[in-house]
């Protein structure tokens, strides 16, 4: 059988003979044999080490509860493509990719993070002024600070705050001093501002858990992101054996998600379709009225 | 308008309704229904379990995984079990998952995207473990119904599919023993159960039938064991093929950190002597067209046939592949 890689590259991360597939110079095999968890090669995998215990029990809380999350878009997302069914793994794919910058922009978090740490060096100022100043500079530029306020969890993420205690119980470190003073000034800006409590949210606190556990803002958020795709998977198979194809059938007890009464069109009055002998007529003024530009997306 | 006053359509194309429907008040109005998970202000809740509090007292991802495909917590020799094949499957080198992202992260993309682009690798070949977990199910239901010993619907399964990607027997762990380590860890912990013997029955029968060395290979090894730990065969494929996500997540990484720079549109050249398609040849003007062309519209069964073999022999044009696609109507009883 042909064994050739399709294109060559040098890599830091892992090589694979006839004999052993080896990650960061451990044969994997011997890994598992040794008991080693899934978490413990996450570490190896990302920064090239093995992690205390403290280190793999937060990180096993945090993937643990990250997992699952019911409907958001990413499991929405899942649950749309498999409507078509196509393979699962186009399902579980969507679900991955529908991370952004709005659903868990987790390495965007993670280098805000950075940026101001790395000023606090610099500047000499303690991480608790400098949480400060990150929440006044996001403000007063009209930013969203990242890591706070989930729309669905009002009162809170329920998995937020006993992440941040966990954090702190097993590997407090600078990140979260940080993260603390950021909740803190944002919610003394917001109510000077007359505005509600805003809570933090799982970028928020776990993100910052996996960025004090040394993983950088890409592989924290692979991390997270990933974990999710196996929930994801879950819905998507849970619709695929025992929900209805296309979502649309009339048959179903329940209006179905595509069914055609669930479409608020918003959009231009229906108009005639012009004849081709009027073609060009029409599109120059369409054009010259400029009416359609509001509609460009 | 063109065809629209044709007597054969199905309404009259004149007098349809404009604007949507109105929203169905007889039926129960569209909700995300689910047996897996819900979730309000205060709680996330999976299975019944509330996972904050499956987290505090100890649980994990792994754990949560077996919540999340089986409602139920599992044995602590089937965690063990899930991370050794987890830890077994995070990385691979650079194979499919790992070239696919390192191709998408080249286009300045996401993570994210590289990430989720690695698991469409999944197929039935690579990772075949819905083909594969699916079969071993098929052959153990009839030789039950049949009276039939596992050695023997191994040996017919063998007989019926010895080519296939997804048998989980070939010459791919020959001297790698990492498979074989796998069900013996399994074996040791007391999880394996009637897909590893069967699987095991199945490599003697393959080993009977070829002429050259064949083994226990990764797919093999991994797809009884997950199905032993009381997996679907389309739950393995997915909890795997994430778990490589990882991994792919890693050669994102690598790939914009010590490649060459990102890749532009345009900027990839295909050399001519990769090349072995028509030769060049001018394109004909629009008023040759006519002259030169020739319709491949066929008005009999043999011209169809004629057609297609022509067809095969162009190389792109995906005449070449027979595959049956799954009536997913049937989906469903999985």
């Amino acid at each position: 059988m042909k064994r050739d890689r399709l294109f060559g590259r040098k890599t830091g991360i892992s090589y694979k003979t006839e004999e052993k597939t080896v990650l960061r110079g451990f044969n994997l095999s011997d890994l598992a044999e040794a008991g080693y968890t899934f978490y413990d090669a996450l570490f190896v995998l990302f920064q090239n080490r093995i992690p205390s215990e403290a280190e793999m029990d937060m990180l096993r809380y945090e993937t643990g509860e990250f997992l699952e999350h019911s409907m958001s878009p990413s499991a929405a997302s899942a649950i749309a493509v498999i409507n078509g069914r196509p393979y699962l793994p186009a399902a579980v794919a969507a679900s991955v990719m529908t991370f952004g910058g709005a659903h868990g922009p987790g390495a965007a978090h993670g280098y805000m993070l950075h940026k101001y740490i790395e000023r606090a060096r610099v500047e000499g100022k303690p991480v608790e002024e400098m949480g400060k100043v990150l929440v006044d500079e996001y403000m007063d530029n009209g930013l969203a600070v990242m890591g706070m306020g989930q729309p669905q969890h009002t009162d809170g993420d329920p998995r937020a705050q006993p992440t941040h205690i966990k954090h702190e119980q097993l590997c407090k470190g600078v990140y979260l001093d940080l993260q603390w003073a950021i909740e803190k000034r944002f919610n003394e800006r917001r109510k000077k501002e007359g505005r509600s409590y805003v809570a933090v949210n799982m970028i928020g606190a776990g993100n910052t858990a996996l960025a004090e556990l040394g993983f950088s803002p890409n592989a924290a958020w692979c991390i997270g992101c990933v974990c999710r795709g196996f929930s994801c998977a879950a819905h998507a198979l849970y619709t695929m054996k025992k929900g209805r194809a296309w979502a649309a059938s009339k048959s179903e007890p329940m209006v179905q998600m595509l069914d055609l009464s669930m479409i608020k069109y918003v959009g231009p009055a229906d108009r005639e379709v012009p004849p081709q002998s009027e073609r060009q007529a029409y599109a120059k003024k369409q054009k010259e009225e400029g009416e359609y530009k509001k509609w460009v997306i | 308008m063109g065809n629209l006053d044709d007597p054969r359509l199905m309404f009259n194309y004149r007098t349809r309704e404009r604007g949507c429907i109105p929203p169905d008040e007889k039926r129960q109005r569209f909700q995300w229904v689910s047996e897996v998970a819900y979730k309000n202000v205060h709680r996330i809740v999976s299975r019944g379990y509330d996972t904050t509090e499956l987290v505090e007292e100890g649980y994990g991802l792994t754990d949560v995984l077996f919540i999340d495909f089986q409602a139920r917590i599992p044995l602590i020799e089937e965690d063990q079990m899930l991370n050794y094949i987890m830890v077994v499957m995070l990385e691979d080198g650079q194979s499919n998952p790992a070239n696919i992202a390192r191709i998408v992260a080249q286009g300045k993309t996401y993570l994210t995207q590289a990430a989720g682009a690695s698991i469409l690798a999944f197929g039935h070949a690579f990772g075949g473990y819905s083909a594969m977990g699916n079969r071993l199910m098929t052959y153990l239901a009839k030789g039950e119904k049949e009276g039939k010993s596992v050695a023997e619907m191994a040996a017919l399964l063998v007989k019926e599919h010895a080519k296939d990607e997804a048998l989980g027997v070939s010459d791919l762990m020959l001297k790698d023993p990492m498979a074989k380590r796998l069900v013996a860890r399994a074996e040791k912990l007391g999880v394996a159960g009637k897909h590893i013997a069967f699987q095991k029955e199945i490599v003697k029968a393959a080993q009977k039938a070829s002429k050259t060395p064949v083994d226990i290979d990764m797919l093999g090894a991994t797809c009884a064991a997950m199905m032993d730990l009381g997996f679907t065969p389309e739950a393995a494929w997915a909890i795997l093929a994430v778990t490589r996500a990882f991994a792919a997540g890693a050669h994102y990484c690598e790939e914009i950190e010590r490649g060459d720079g990102y890749v532009r549109l345009g900027q990839v050249l295909t050399p001519k002597e990769d090349y072995d398609g028509e030769p060049d040849r001018p394109v004909p003007s629009l008023e040759e067209r006519k002259k030169v062309v020739k319709s491949m519209v066929a008005k009999t069964p043999q011209e169809w046939r004629e057609n297609v073999d022509k067809k095969k022999k162009i190389s792109g044009s995906g005449w070449a592949i027979e595959e049956e696609i799954e009536d997913p109507r049937g989906s469903r009883k999985i």
